[in-house]
């Protein structure tokens, strides 16, 4: 007791195989509406036959430590908990859509009939109480790690210190909480534009 | 193997954020700041020759002003919760200075107009000198809105605030030389339309045009050269979906030649010219709000 926790996500593409597994459970969980996703895998196709393989990218919510969202919300409606996880209240909202003007990562989206943002929140009512999030638990290549970055013995902890991580688009100056082994920018930086987008979410 | 080997198969995109709503809210908060200035010019600095423009610039200023935030709660998802904007502050989001700042401007607006109508030049003077800084704010913090959009890059630009000031001025001098000539047409008993005030508007105007130019290249030649993600935003206004939009409409139509209308001493003298340069103006840079902010967040982030 007494130390806080600060938790962290670890995403392994190494075992990722692209199931959406993880897209699924996070649908079931948050009763996401219909064409609006927390948590999802981009995939992208790498190389030319024979030398070609899919690349699969699974986003979430950052949780960052310097988070633009919460600097830029106007109501105080997204809040930073001690324990890193980013916030929204759902009673403060107005659903200006600031937050998800800024967010570098698009993970934001406005629920359409309750008018107010959401996003991901590393399932903080099962991790507050010492729980897994649902997208960790669905995800059977275990390649999703959840845990304390405060606390050395954790897997987490231990995972980050053994192999090379990077967060997405580090750059953005976010300072992000959820890393990546075998991140690769080839696949971050493939882009669908407009139109084009619209059909790939139908 | 080479980047155009990759192909994406699978992306979701969360919606769009800002919106033509926004950019009509932005374009009519412009307008307003414009035409408060040109309402200055005569009861704040004492140039004359702007007079008859002094009352119709502060009533158009006003209402305009109590328009453009109609837009905002159009595009709210909960309207009825407004009222946060004032009771739960967070100082570092330009939307709350914004809320501040649309309700300070257009109750200095109202005291500037009482006094002006009641013939009160010291407090006029006052009202519309204090007023000035406010107009700039009121549409200077809508550049700041998106330039913290940190990860698009025709938002994230710091001159993104200077930017929207001279073309607020832009619009707001066009309107009000198509306003002056509609009032002298319609609604004076001679009916004469005079070509002082609008000579002195449009030189005004052109020479904001060219300033306005100035800021919109140095804008693109520094982001063509700039990190990836500014180069495929300069390539969708020059060469990509919105190339027609800002090349011609915004640009070509909206500013070049209507500054070489306005710059011209021959062409400053026929009406019909400046009235029909006006407009093109007007439409030129409600697709700069346009393609600022729907081009701004139209290449996905991830």
């Amino acid at each position: 007791m007494g130390r806080e926790k600060r938790f962290g996500f670890l995403v392994d593409l190494r075992r990722c195989i692209g199931c959406q597994s993880c897209s699924i459970a996070c649908k079931q969980e948050w009763n996401v509406p219909v064409g609006r996703y927390r948590s999802w895998v981009k995939q992208v196709a790498k190389g030319v036959f024979p030398d070609a393989r899919k690349s699969f990218l699974p986003i979430l919510c950052n949780n960052c430590a310097n988070p633009i969202c919460v600097t830029v919300c106007p109501v105080l409606a997204s809040y930073q908990k001690p324990n890193g996880i980013v916030e929204i209240d759902a009673h403060k909202c107005i659903g200006c859509r600031y937050c998800m003007a800024s967010c570098p990562y698009g993970v934001r989206y406005l629920h359409p009939d309750l008018g107010i943002a959401q996003k991901c929140n590393w399932c903080s009512h099962r991790t507050e109480s010492g729980g897994q999030p649902a997208c960790v638990e669905a995800c059977p290549a275990s390649a999703r790690i959840f845990g304390d970055l405060e606390d050395p013995a954790s897997e987490i902890s231990r995972r980050i210190s053994q192999n090379a991580v990077q967060p997405i688009k580090p750059e953005m100056g976010t300072n992000p909480r959820a890393f990546y082994i075998g991140l690769d920018d080839m696949t971050v930086e493939v882009k669908a534009h407009g139109h084009e987008l619209m059909h790939l979410s139908e | 193997m080479s980047m155009d080997s990759t192909q994406l198969l699978y992306d979701i995109h969360n919606g769009e954020t800002f919106g033509t709503l926004i950019a009509i809210y932005f374009y009519l908060t412009g307008l307003s700041a414009g035409s408060f200035i040109i309402s200055t010019l005569s009861y704040g600095f004492g140039f004359v020759r702007f007079k008859p423009l002094g009352k119709i610039g502060i009533v158009i200023a006003t209402l305009l002003l109590v328009a453009a935030p109609m837009f905002l709660l159009a595009h709210s998802g909960q309207r009825l919760r407004v009222w946060h904007l004032f009771v739960y502050l967070r100082l570092s989001s330009p939307i709350t200075w914004g809320s501040f700042l649309l309700i300070l401007y257009p109750i200095n607006c109202i005291i500037y107009a009482f006094f002006m109508f009641k013939g009160n030049k010291r407090l006029t003077r006052i009202f519309g000198l204090t007023g000035i800084p406010l107009a700039l704010m009121v549409h200077g913090y809508t550049g700041f809105i998106l330039a913290f959009g940190k990860a698009r890059p025709l938002w994230n630009s710091s001159i993104m605030p200077l930017l929207f000031l001279v073309s607020a001025m832009v619009s707001g001098i066009a309107m009000m030389m198509i306003v002056s000539v509609v009032r002298d047409r319609f609604f004076t008993k001679d009916r004469v339309i005079n070509t002082d005030i609008l000579s002195g508007l449009a030189t005004m105007l052109g020479w904001c045009l060219v300033f306005d130019l100035f800021l919109t290249v140095c804008e693109v030649v520094v982001h063509s050269i700039s990190h990836l993600g500014a180069q495929e935003s300069t390539a969708l206004l020059l060469s990509g979906s919105f190339a027609g939009l800002f090349l011609v409409v915004e640009n070509l139509v909206g500013k070049v030649l209507p500054m070489f209308v306005m710059l011209s001493p021959r062409a400053r003298r026929m009406v019909p010219l400046l009235l029909l340069a006006s407009v093109l103006v007007m439409i030129g840079i409600y697709t700069m709000r346009y393609n600022v902010v729907v081009g701004g967040e139209y290449i996905p982030l991830l």
